[in-house]
């Protein structure tokens, strides 16, 4: 009985083309920021259709098919055995990117529920539904199965994205269809803010955060050829980090029409969050500070460390703009775009490369076709996110300055034109470093086409032996 | 060739780093020497750059320039020269800290010298302040940025003395905390800003 990687190896290749659609997409919204004619009239080129694109195949399309190809990937080594039921996982595989392309397809044609990150209408949301239960399905099912006492630490990671996600994107849903293509969110007003903000917080959370980090934990132990340096941390992070993360969701709200105590609670749910993040973080460092490779030849591990920097930054910034003297300011600008892009392409988007550059060329059972291009990749990638960062700060602290200059009259001094009008230069910088941000992307999908093109597979077997007391 | 780490010696370290970095590789510098003869007049440029491009021009952020009063200018000026200072003895001690992990010197003075090199070309490049148009002065300060953070992944490993493998991974442990520390500042900048300590915009 081999390890079922087929499927990893489809999962990776569709993550990589919707890495590239969905950034073409974030790029050529960038563009409409400074260049609003090149929509052309097109409806389905709008702004607002395409930027749904663009979050919809990146988090979606990008970043759960490399969790979900990683996760069986991991959930089969660190439990010596195959898949369990391998037709379902092939049929998450084709549910999930089907969802994807049609989804996409309903967002340019204008189908849109009206909730931030959720916005695919109620056929997608119940195909979604179905195909996430079938992955925990799969993946428990392999738990279940497992040959080691021990549940290795990135499969709770793993573990609590697939059952959070499922209940906050199966309450967040609930809605009474009217059309195929549109439906009414069951809950109102007030309310349906905050069911929203605590599904969209905690698909940062779980999704973003929990999910990566369980990739982390799989892959960086395994690329640096080190063990975890504290695992006893790990499993203290994991669990202050779900009981913690859930509060977070009113921050999103600050100074909106829910009730004080919400906001505060929520507020100081985020602070206490920053704890269990850099625990985790420090025992990312740490363990990889012990390594012994030559990690200046090894681009993947280059890759690793360096969205470990950006998983500091992003979970330090997070907490604070959670804070309600610093959100005054922050809230609606520019920075939060910035905070989200430091974690999506610092943090996500650069761990999945560097396990990417570790995993196909195992999956391949060749080398990687060239090590030079993923090096340019990396500094293209490192200049493309700082630039990004630092033209949203320069922007948002702008925005936030403008907004709350106040004239003789004590009325505000700039229209919401002027400063839009002053925004356009950081706009052009953030086209650029998203320009060069995708270009990596480009770079890396050829690289690792090319390296797949060279395959000689090799099927690898569990190790044999039964009940071991602790995961390989 | 001895660095003496005056203000005089600003030019070796811009445009001969290498020769620096081998010179401090060979001796030992003295922390006090490092920061009464180099960090501390470099870390004034920016803030006085400041000042005089704030006093003359106003603030521009694309719209017509803000301008404020002089000693709230001057309060400011101080303040960004106190924060550029903690922010540089708060690096070195870091560096020294994170030395340990990574085998790497633990000399106060190595750590002083090696954050006084990367500052550098910001203190210098800061010169984009006296004309603070937020936009010219981030076209200007990003590359120069750059500079500054390949000077740190370059001058690292030869002057804290550990491998390059171990240096490339504290020289970006150091990033986070740079990192950190620059976004921790705008964030205390705009709380206080926001409960009333600051310049009062349009008034």
């Amino acid at each position: 009985m081999k390890y079922a990687d087929r499927i990893v190896t489809a999962f990776t290749a569709c993550a990589m083309i919707w890495a590239v659609l969905g950034m073409m997409a974030g790029v050529y919204v960038a563009a409409e920021l400074v260049w609003p004619t090149i929509d052309f009239g097109q409806p389905a080129l709008s702004f607002g259709r395409l930027r749904t694109l663009h979050t919809t195949l990146v988090l979606f399309g990008f970043g759960v098919s490399a969790l979900i190809g990683t996760a069986f990937y991991s959930v089969q080594r660190t439990s010596h055995v195959r898949l369990f039921a391998p037709g379902l996982a092939w049929f998450v595989f084709y549910a999930w990117q089907l969802t994807i392309v049609l989804g996409g397809a309903s967002v340019m044609a204008g189908w849109n529920a009206g909730k931030e990150y959720a916005e695919l209408e109620w056929p997608f949301d119940i195909a979604i539904a179905i195909a996430w239960v079938a992955f925990a399905v799969v993946f428990f099912g392999t738990i279940g199965r497992r040959r080691m006492e021990a549940i290795y630490i990135s499969n709770w990671f793993y573990g609590a994205l697939i059952i959070v996600v499922a209940m906050l994107h199966i309450v967040n849903s609930l809605a009474l269809p009217a059309t195929i293509g549109k439906s009414y969110s069951l809950f109102a007003g007030a309310q349906d803010a905050i069911v929203q903000w605590w599904y969209g917080h905690n698909a940062v959370g779980f999704l973003l955060t929990g999910g990566f980090l369980g990739m982390l934990y799989y892959f960086l132990p395994k690329q640096a050829e080190q063990p975890i340096w504290s695992y006893r941390l790990s499993i203290v992070a994991f669990w202050a980090f779900v009981y913690t993360y859930i509060w977070a969701g009113p921050h999103h709200l600050h100074y909106h029409a829910v009730p004080e105590w919400v906001q505060s609670l929520g507020m100081v749910m985020s602070l206490i969050l920053l704890a269990p993040s850099w625990a985790t973080m420090v025992n990312g460092i740490m363990t990889v500070s012990a390594a012994s490779k030559k990690l200046r030849s090894d681009p993947a591990l280059k890759f690793i460390v360096l969205s470990l920097a950006f998983y500091g930054l992003a979970t330090f910034e997070g907490p604070m703009l959670a804070i309600k003297s610093v959100n005054v300011f922050s809230h609606f600008t520019e920075w939060t775009i910035g905070h989200v892009h430091s974690g999506a392409l610092g943090w996500n988007a650069l761990i999945t490369f560097g396990t990417f550059y570790f995993l196909v060329p195992r999956l391949a059972g060749a080398p990687l076709y060239s090590a030079k291009l993923a090096n340019i990749h990396f500094w293209l990638a490192l200049a493309g996110v700082m630039l990004y960062v630092l033209a949203m700060w320069g922007a948002g602290v702008s925005q936030g300055v403008l907004w709350l200059s106040l004239d003789q009259l004590g009325e505000v001094r700039f229209s919401f034109n002027d400063v839009m009008a002053a925004m356009k230069p950081y706009y052009a910088l953030r086209f650029i470093a998203g320009l060069l941000f995708l270009s990596g992307a480009l770079l890396m999908a050829v690289n690792l086409a090319r390296t797949f093109a060279g395959r000689r597979t090799v099927e690898v077997a569990p190790p044999a032996g039964h009940r071991a007391g602790a995961p390989a | 060739m001895p660095v003496r780490f005056s203000i005089a010696s600003l030019s070796t370290v811009l445009f001969r780093p290498k020769a620096v970095f081998e010179a401090l590789a060979a001796a030992e510098p003295s922390a006090a020497k490092v920061f009464f003869g180099f960090a501390l007049w470099i870390g004034l440029l920016p803030a006085v750059f400041a000042y005089i491009g704030t006093v003359n021009f106003g603030w521009r952020l694309g719209v017509e320039p803000v301008f404020l009063p002089q000693r709230t200018v001057f309060a400011i000026s101080v303040a960004y020269f106190l924060a550029l200072l903690l922010g540089f003895l708060s690096s070195a001690v870091i560096a020294r800290w994170m030395a340990v992990t990574y085998d790497a010197s633990q000399s106060l003075g190595r750590c002083y010298a090696l954050m006084a090199i990367v500052g550098a070309p910001l203190a210098v490049g800061s010169v984009i302040h006296l004309y603070p148009h937020v936009f010219i002065n981030v076209l200007v300060l990003v590359p120069t940025l750059i500079w500054s953070m390949y000077l740190l992944y370059r001058g690292l490993p030869v002057v804290l003395q550990t491998g390059p493998n171990r240096g490339m991974l504290m020289a970006s442990a150091l990033i986070a905390y740079l990192l950190v520390a620059a976004v921790s500042l705008l964030g205390i900048t705009v709380a206080l800003w926001g409960s009333g300590l600051g310049p009062l915009i349009g008034n």
